[in-house]
């Protein structure tokens, strides 16, 4: 299969250090691929490998199926990036930086900047210098640079940094857009998980270094556990209704339970509660988000 | 070609929006209007004296009032002045990339790596050599201005050879600082460096090693302590011309295969 993005055995040391560590990594064309970690888990550092700026230690790294050259030389006419925080040269302004990515690529039209900036509505600043704009502007401008040349590829760290609220929203509509109508593929780091949850096909973990777990979104939803909450009036007189179940006290006081049977018929825990004199003024079955699975997970990889 | 156009088109207009052309501009004019007031002093070194200008020192520091003399002054500054503000339009041009978090932008993209190096030497080639040539024109509109005796145009041309010769011996020396703003990923590493480099030919210069040391070669070439033919050899310019090619050569390795992390 022709990925857009195949590492093999991809490690990065220094001295002793591993930053990455026999990562394999196989993003398909067209999807949304979300990478994530805690902060030092090799992200960036991965990120930077797969655009030929720093040289693996081991292992080789493809991007849309050309092998990475000596110099970083890759496909990058197809290739859009943005690598940690997002750059430009202060004194120049808006239009004057995208003109200098769009003269780097080698695209001989102007109107590409205007198209650009439009999309990503900083049209308004086309002549503000860089330096003077707020930081979820310099996203954008960061992010048009990476959008500038219509990539196949777009390898984005953390893209939702320093967004408002409404700019997370459209960003993430365009970023869908690009995947589903342009067959985009994206590849992104990102510590906005809810973010992640709404984005992505396919979820890849890394953790100091190592890719932990790799999966597609369905299979997160059936790998996150549940859990039935209970709340009654009168917790005691629960408990012990609930004896013969599992059950432990949250931080709000409430009861949980991640038995089975309790999972999959919520009404006996009901009856006995009823029956015992404690009824349940809220019973709900919750699912574990993103970030609680995620903690899970790397916190069992650190024991 | 074409990529190189354009990076050459996208440095010379981060140069262009820049402020620093114009100081290094300000800065390097310093030096013809301080010789004009050298020739001043020397011509009349007792009206000069009751202005409260010390004319013994100026004597000391340049000798008499003519036109030789007056460019022997202009050529020394662009050896001394020029190592060190040539050099910092250098480490402007590459230290700017990593003070700006820019370098990684520069990385990943169709336009090699090489050609976008290429295009910053050729802009300090081109502005440090149009700086000599701006310091050469300013300092004949200020003597003709101070009136210096002894011109002639063989000393003319003479002189245009000492200063612009000087000025390319200091740009050819350039690329080392290029390498060291790369290494040091910054302005302050190249700029330690550059002041090193300043005060150690003067100690080359002093111990009798000036003509094999490249940073002193600009300084004796300007006839700063004598005649050029005495003080300088053939291997001068070779060691000259070796430490050129080793600087491009280790920043053009650098770009191309060194770690960027950041």
């Amino acid at each position: 299969m022709n990925y857009a993005i195949e590492t093999n055995g991809l490690s990065k040391f220094y001295g002793d250090v591993f930053a990455v560590n026999k990562v394999n990594l196989r993003v398909k064309r067209g999807e949304i691929y979300s990478f994530l970690g805690l902060n030092g888990a090799g992200k960036t550092t991965t990120i930077r490998a797969l655009l030929g700026m720093i040289r693996p230690s081991e292992g080789n790294v493809k991007v849309l199926g050309q092998a990475l050259g000596p110099g970083g030389r890759g496909p990058w006419a197809r290739v859009g990036h943005l690598v940690e925080s997002p750059c430009a040269y202060p004194d120049l302004s808006v239009r004057e930086n995208l003109d200098i990515a769009r003269r780097l690529h080698g695209i001989r039209n102007p109107k590409v900047v205007d198209d650009v900036m439009n999309k990503l509505t900083i049209a308004s600043y086309s002549n503000r210098k860089a330096g003077t704009l707020s930081s979820g502007n310099f996203q954008r401008l960061g992010l048009a640079r990476a959008l500038l040349h219509n990539p196949e590829l777009l390898i984005l760290d953390e893209p939702s940094n320093a967004l408002d609220p409404a700019g997370i929203v459209e960003i993430r509509e365009l970023l869908i857009s690009l995947a589903r109508e342009h067959e985009t593929t994206i590849f992104m780091s990102s510590h906005i998980l809810t973010e992640v949850n709404l984005l992505a096909d396919r979820i890849g973990i890394i953790h100091e270094g190592s890719l932990i777990e790799e999966l597609d979104a369905a299979r997160l939803e059936e790998l996150r556990s549940q859990r039935l909450v209970i709340d009654t009036r009168d917790l005691s007189k629960a408990r012990e209704a609930l004896a013969s179940f599992e059950v432990t006290t949250l931080a709000d006081g409430r009861l949980a339970t991640n038995d089975p049977r309790a999972i999959a018929s919520p009404e006996l825990i009901a009856t006995l509660l009823v029956n015992a004199g404690a009824p349940p003024i809220h019973l709900a079955i919750e699912q574990e988000n993103l970030e609680e699975y995620f903690l899970r997970l790397t916190e069992s990889n650190n024991e | 070609m074409n990529n190189f156009l354009s990076a050459l088109w996208i440095e010379t207009l981060k140069m262009r929006r820049s402020k620093v052309p114009l100081f290094t501009a300000i800065g390097f004019s310093i030096a013809p209007l301080v010789g004009g007031l050298l020739m001043i002093i020397l011509k009349d070194p007792e009206a000069a004296r009751s202005m409260g200008l010390i004319s013994t020192k100026a004597q000391m520091l340049a000798g008499v009032a003519d036109w030789p003399t007056y460019f022997n002054v202009l050529a020394q500054a662009v050896a001394v002045g020029g190592a060190i503000l040539f050099a910092i339009i250098t480490i402007w041009v590459f230290g700017r990339e990593f003070s700006d978090r820019t370098a990684k932008e520069l990385l990943a993209l169709p336009t090699s790596r090489e050609t976008i190096i290429s295009a910053k030497f050729v802009v300090i080639a081109v502005w440090t050599f149009v700086l000599s040539l701006f310091i050469f024109g300013l300092g004949l509109v200020v003597g003709k201005l101070v009136v210096i005796p002894g011109w002639s145009m063989g000393l003319l041309q003479t002189s245009f050879v000492d200063v612009l010769g000087t000025a390319l011996l200091v740009i050819a020396m350039l690329p080392i600082v290029a390498f060291a703003a790369s290494i040091g990923r910054g302005y302050m590493p190249p700029f330690g460096w550059t002041i090193f480099t300043v005060v150690m030919a003067q100690v080359a210069v002093i111990t009798g090693w000036g003509d094999w040391f490249p940073w002193s070669v600009p300084a004796l070439f300007s006839g700063a302590i004598g005649p050029r033919a005495e003080q300088l050899g053939i291997h001068s310019y070779v060691i000259v011309i070796l430490f050129s090619i080793i600087g491009l050569v280790a920043t053009y390795y650098w770009w191309r295969n060194a770690d960027q992390t950041r």
